[in-house]
């Protein structure tokens, strides 16, 4: 096993790079985080019309959500990539499929993160910034999402750990991933795969229990920030 | 300056504001007593439309707080509200708190909204915590806050629903003092309360609620000297607990 990391640690870590497209871990690591970044917005906005008093925005958006939430992975991942080159009349490589199937995907989730964040704020906190004149969006965007946010930030550490999961799928459409890396090491050892996928699961376990931990670590420091000031229930007589 | 007419609330077939008809002028301070369940808490924030009415009217002049036609933000920038749970954005310094409605209400300017917010925490004796969260403040300087960050909006009139009933008793009254100075200065207030001390050194008028209804009214040398209603007596003499 030492020596298998010896020989091919570059291509774990980078992929072909430099003489060939970037890979392997970094690769993993760009498309999670890129994946859950753009995700973000639509998240946000999905988790706002689920909340919505409008009807034709709720019902869409929580529709989405369960649609979404209902299906496998994989499957999302065969319809950007037959589907998506249809589209733009053009072929899509498999990065670009995993990451657009990973904005769509992880939307959903992410939605419902933001959605829990939002009704876990106690309510006096929407009705103090009524009672000053606020309307929606100054309440949304400077009073309900800066809180809801900072309190979720362990959930999405934890979102982004199964992002970083998830991405070992593009191996089915040659995205040039981690997974796709101990693939191609295995291809050229040929008779070593216990230790060649050893290694790949010890790779993804380190990374994803640091994550796991520092989310850990997150959760506590905001409990404890938050348990001087916020926690006293508005309660009206 | 606020007219309740015939004000009816139902939370479920709960009737929590049975009828409720009364008058707040300008510059009065009006203290509404009453065991907890009244209605009074409702009725202040029936006020600025914290809660809905199904029933009557509430006039602020001549605006009808109900009415789908007026623009409810602007009449509750004119309106502050002042909660029991203090309800400041945990987030933001005492300053934010303030300059939060400053900037995107008056649209102040960032430098003159803070300048603004420090005479209003100055106001209320805490211009040197500016800067502080407010996790960090004590109960009863936070509740000076949440009052700060309501005048900062020049209101017309300020509604204060049970304001010291979370504090500790040796914090309750540096806000009523806060209270009374703003008595002082001629404001309109509307304030719930079990502070019968209070009740009878700064209010013009008390209104004694019982089962969703004005039980009794009147100043309080009045209302405290010789009452009428039956549970009015009973409440005033389990006072000696407070």
């Amino acid at each position: 096993m030492v020596q298998i990391l010896q020989d091919y640690w570059l291509l774990f870590l980078v992929g072909q790079y430099p003489h060939g497209p970037i890979g392997g871990l970094a690769m993993t690591l760009f498309m999670a985080a890129v994946g859950l970044s753009l995700s973000f917005p639509f998240a946000v906005a999905l988790a706002l019309a689920r909340l919505s008093p409008y009807r034709w925005l709720r019902l869409p958006a929580t529709a989405i959500v369960h649609v979404v939430r209902g299906l496998p992975l994989i499957m999302f991942i065969f319809w950007v990539y037959f589907v998506v080159p249809l589209v733009i009349g053009r072929p899509v490589g498999g990065v670009e499929t995993l990451v657009i199937t990973l904005v769509v995907y992880e939307a959903s989730y992410l939605s419902e993160i933001i959605r829990a964040g939002i009704l876990g704020l106690p309510k006096g906190q929407v009705e103090a910034a009524k009672a000053l004149g606020l309307g929606y969006f100054p309440t949304t965007f400077r009073v309900v999402l800066p809180q809801a946010l900072h309190n979720m930030l362990p959930s999405m550490v934890s979102q982004f750990v199964s992002t970083i999961k998830e991405t070992s799928l593009g191996y089915v459409i040659s995205a040039n991933e981690l997974t796709f890396a101990a693939a191609q090491v295995n291809n050229q050892l040929m008779t070593r795969p216990f230790e060649v996928y050893g290694l790949l699961a010890l790779t993804y376990f380190a990374l994803c229990f640091a994550l796991t931990s520092a989310a850990r670590l997150l959760e506590r420091r905001i409990a404890s920030e938050r348990g001087g000031g916020l926690s006293l229930a508005a309660a009206p007589a | 300056m606020i007219r309740f007419e015939n004000v009816e609330k139902w939370f479920g077939s709960l009737h929590v504001l049975a009828g409720v008809s009364g008058e707040v002028k300008r510059g009065e301070v009006t203290v509404v007593l009453g065991p907890s369940g009244s209605g009074k808490s409702t009725l202040i924030r029936a006020v600025t439309r914290l809660e809905p009415i199904q029933r009557g009217r509430i006039l602020i002049g001549d605006v009808d707080v109900a009415s789908r036609e007026i623009n409810i933000n602007r009449l509750r920038q004119r309106i502050g509200f002042v909660f029991q749970a203090f309800n400041l954005f945990p987030h933001l310094t005492a300053l934010g708190n303030i300059t939060l409605g400053l900037e995107r209400l008056r649209r102040i300017p960032k430098a003159q909204a803070k300048e603004r917010a420090i005479q209003e925490l100055a106001r209320v004796g805490l211009a040197d915590k500016a800067n502080t969260v407010p996790a960090k403040l004590s109960g009863g300087q936070r509740q000076r806050v949440a009052i700060a960050r309501a005048l900062a909006m020049d209101p017309e009139i300020m509604l204060f629903d049970e304001p010291t009933s979370a504090l500790d008793p040796e914090k309750v009254g540096e806000v009523l003092q806060v209270m009374k100075a703003l008595a002082k200065s001629g404001m309109t207030m509307i304030v719930v309360t079990h502070e019968m001390g209070f009740a009878r050194e700064v209010a013009n008028t008390v209104w004694f609620m019982d089962e969703g209804k004005i039980a009794e009214s009147g100043a309080p040398g009045l209302v405290f000297g010789t009452p009428e209603n039956p549970r009015l007596k009973r409440f005033l003499a389990r006072d000696g607990d407070h």
